[in-house]
């Protein structure tokens, strides 16, 4: 296997905050490869957003801190860089792309103008004409009607859908190995956020770069990632592709999120919430921080005291934290004929 | 998308055999805001908001209203619950027209039709208790003494699922869900007979999500509640909706039951938005050709003449342009407001080249 364009490794992420240390990232690791989409879920507070914002060198300062870990992108250890380094890293070997399209673009510049700037920035011999016909290009790219015209406009004169596109072109712009998004589409109406899919499945068939694709939404997990990081209180509770995590989950905390999920392929008889609150993270329960809502840990001692970590469940690097993964299988059947989602031998949707 | 679904499933949906009767009945609902400038603040145009919606909301049923931002669903939550003046058109609750019903005509009604809305964060007065924000609405009536008031309210904490203990705090001291709980203990304070629901889990996480609508959906069965359910998210609505109403622009484009709508869809905009939700399905997902509309949805101020879809749609013709379809059954089992529906749903990449299938 070809060498990975990001890899994290043990990566610990706090905030010091007037009600103590949080600890928004404990100990993650995951790898990205080239012309792969990995796809980061988990609810709010579950830490996805602040490991990747502490990978581009992001974090708020002074209330947030890297305390320790490593993150190799393409080979190169980045987090030891000066910050004048990594502004030459971001933007031209990994770009982001927020939510937000409202406030990420700056609205006394023309759209052209600032992607243009991301283009030159890196490449300071670059021409502004060259400048100019390269961004039309990307905005082309990026399917923008009339790039030309649209070369020209403000951020207001542009809608949601046609910022968010925007700011793919000025991520793409340098052709970065790596490219993170963070909700890229959350913000977006459901007809837009269709275009804009397509324009990231495009991105996918047409360049090499590794895709992190951060989103509460499974829909959007489905429809793009190739593998999957299930996060829960600041740790990987799963990965593994994403066959694997929609039809074989072998942690019950993604077990819960599918039965919890209304479906539109299926009319589900009831939906199953997990039970309770997602944990504060200035309190993490003991033990594995799911337990008090885990349906399958009933009081038992090791859920309580023991920090579960990711044990391969397949040797294709299928890997779950929970000390009793094995009985996840059969909390699947149950779930199963309690929801009226279809189940046959060990996993959902049949063999 | 198109699995076929068990019929036995969709009986079991958890909510009451819906009467056929329209507790609510809205006909041509117009709702207009002037758009104001100048110093003189004269009118220079109008946001044609709602313009023209027709619906029934029969006892005991949920009736999803679903549509992009800016269509119109909440609006028109708005002008049935009177928030907001109705520029034309007629709301009767209960066969009483309450469209042009003075404020004191309002308040027994009011008691009977209670909403929720969509932030948990920004509907509940920071500065009250929760037992105060729950009674409130009992207070505001004069129903009952202080005591039995706060003793109703411990008691809606435990229909929503919270505790009675929780009474005494604020609301910052609770989470999302939790909050939301609160929001709808504190509409079920007047015993009403229909809801609006307002993106009323648009705001929470996942699992948390599914809390509250299991919670909504074991209150109707309880009370026998009707529900106006509006909602971006179409699986939600396709979960908890017995029909289901399709806006685009201030009109209503197609209603149906939650099978109909779900596995025959008929107008090309219903077909678009169902086939653009990204299903949560991995298998499978290079078959699947989502219709992508191009471009945005037409401002509310200029609409397009005639059908208002016609920008957008791959089946447009010259009539298109010039009438407007009516809300009528083209065949399909239910009304459509189109001149060229889909006859029988077919999972298919709309051609450049549209069918020309008029079942008039």
């Amino acid at each position: 296997m070809a060498e990975p364009v990001l890899r994290v490794v043990d990566f610990k992420v706090s905030f010091n905050t007037v009600d103590g240390v949080v600890r928004a990232v404990d100990g993650v690791s995951y790898e990205v490869y080239p012309r792969e989409t990995l796809g980061v879920v988990g609810e709010s507070g579950s830490g996805k957003s602040v490991t990747v914002l502490g990978v581009m060198g992001l974090l708020p300062k002074p209330a947030g801190k890297i305390d320790g870990g490593e993150v190799w992108l393409e080979g190169e250890n980045i987090l030891n860089l000066s910050d004048k380094a990594m502004q030459d890293v971001r933007g031209n070997k990994m770009a982001m792309v927020f939510q937000d399209p409202m406030t990420s673009l700056n609205p006394v510049f023309t759209v052209g103008d600032q992607i243009a700037e991301a283009l030159q920035i890196h490449n300071k011999k670059m021409s502004n004409a060259d400048a100019k016909a390269r961004t039309i290009e990307l905005l082309g790219a990026v399917g923008v009607a009339q790039p030309e015209t649209r070369f020209d406009q403000y951020p207001h004169e542009y809608s949601g859908g046609m910022r968010q596109r925007a700011m793919i072109a000025m991520a793409i712009a340098n052709d970065p190995p790596l490219i993170i998004a963070d909700e890229p589409t959350t913000a977006l109406d459901v007809t837009i956020q269709a275009q804009v899919v397509e324009v990231f499945k495009e991105i996918q068939n047409r360049t090499s770069s590794g895709l992190v694709l951060i989103t509460h939404d499974l829909g959007l997990i489905a429809e793009l990632a190739d593998r999957v990081v299930v996060m829960y209180g600041g740790k990987v509770v799963e990965t593994g592709t994403v066959d694997q995590i929609f039809h074989e989950p072998r942690h019950p905390y993604t077990l819960g999120l599918i039965m919890s999920l209304p479906r539109m392929d299926q009319q589900m008889k009831r939906l199953r919430p997990i039970p309770g609150q997602p944990p504060s993270l200035i309190n993490l329960p003991s033990g594995c921080s799911f337990h008090p809502r885990c349906s399958m840990s009933g009081g038992r001692a090791m859920c309580r005291d023991e920090v579960p970590t990711l044990y391969p469940v397949s040797d294709d690097g299928h890997a779950s934290a929970c000390w009793y993964h094995t009985e996840v299988a059969h909390e699947l059947e149950i779930e199963a004929a309690l929801t009226g989602i279809e189940y046959s031998d060990g996993k959902l949707g049949g063999a | 998308m198109g699995n076929s679904v068990a019929p036995e499933h969709t009986a079991e949906s958890g909510t009451v055999a819906p009467a056929e009767e329209g507790i609510l009945e809205v006909k041509d609902l117009k709702v207009h805001f002037p758009i104001m400038a100048g110093l003189r603040r004269h009118q220079v145009a109008t946001v044609h908001a709602v313009d023209g919606v027709t619906f029934d909301l029969r006892r005991g049923e949920t009736l999803g209203l679903v549509g992009e931002s800016g269509c119109g669903k909440s609006t028109t939550a708005r002008a049935v619950l009177r928030l907001n003046n109705i520029t034309d058109g007629t709301v009767a609750y209960k066969g009483v027209d309450i469209t042009r019903a003075k404020r004191r005509q309002m308040q027994p009604i009011r008691k009977e039709m209670q909403v929720v809305f969509q932030d948990p964060y920004a509907s509940l007065n920071p500065r009250m208790t929760v037992s105060d924000i729950i009674s409130e609405p009992l207070k505001v009536h004069k129903i009952g003494t202080k005591q039995s008031r706060l003793d109703a309210a411990a008691q809606l904490l435990e229909t929503v699922q919270l505790s009675p203990e929780h009474g005494n705090r604020y609301p910052h001291e609770f989470s999302g869900g939790q909050r939301q709980r609160i929001g709808v203990a504190r509409a079920l304070a007047l015993e009403p007979e229909v809801m609006i629901l307002d993106e009323p889990v648009s705001a929470l996480d996942v699992s948390i999500q599914a809390q509250v609508i299991n919670l909504l959906q074991q209150i109707q069965d309880d009370f026998g509640l009707s529900y106006l359910f509006i909602a971006h998210d179409l699986s939600v609505v396709r979960h908890i909706s017995d029909r289901v109403a399709v806006m685009y622009l201030g009109k209503i484009v197609e209603i149906a039951t939650r099978e109909e709508l779900f596995e025959r869809p008929a107008h090309p905009y219903t077909v678009a938005l169902l086939s653009a939700v990204p299903i949560a399905e991995p298998r499978g997902r290079d078959d699947r050709n989502p219709i992508v509309l191009e471009g945005d949805v037409p401002t509310p101020v200029n609409p397009p003449s005639g059908c208002r879809f016609r920008t957008r749609c791959w089946k447009a013709q010259a009539i298109c342009a010039e009438e407007e379809p009516e809300l009528i059954d083209r065949g399909q089992g239910h009304p459509v407001a189109c001149y060229f529906p889909e006859v029988e749903f077919a999972e298919e990449v709309p051609t450049t080249s549209p069918k020309l299938e008029t079942s008039e």
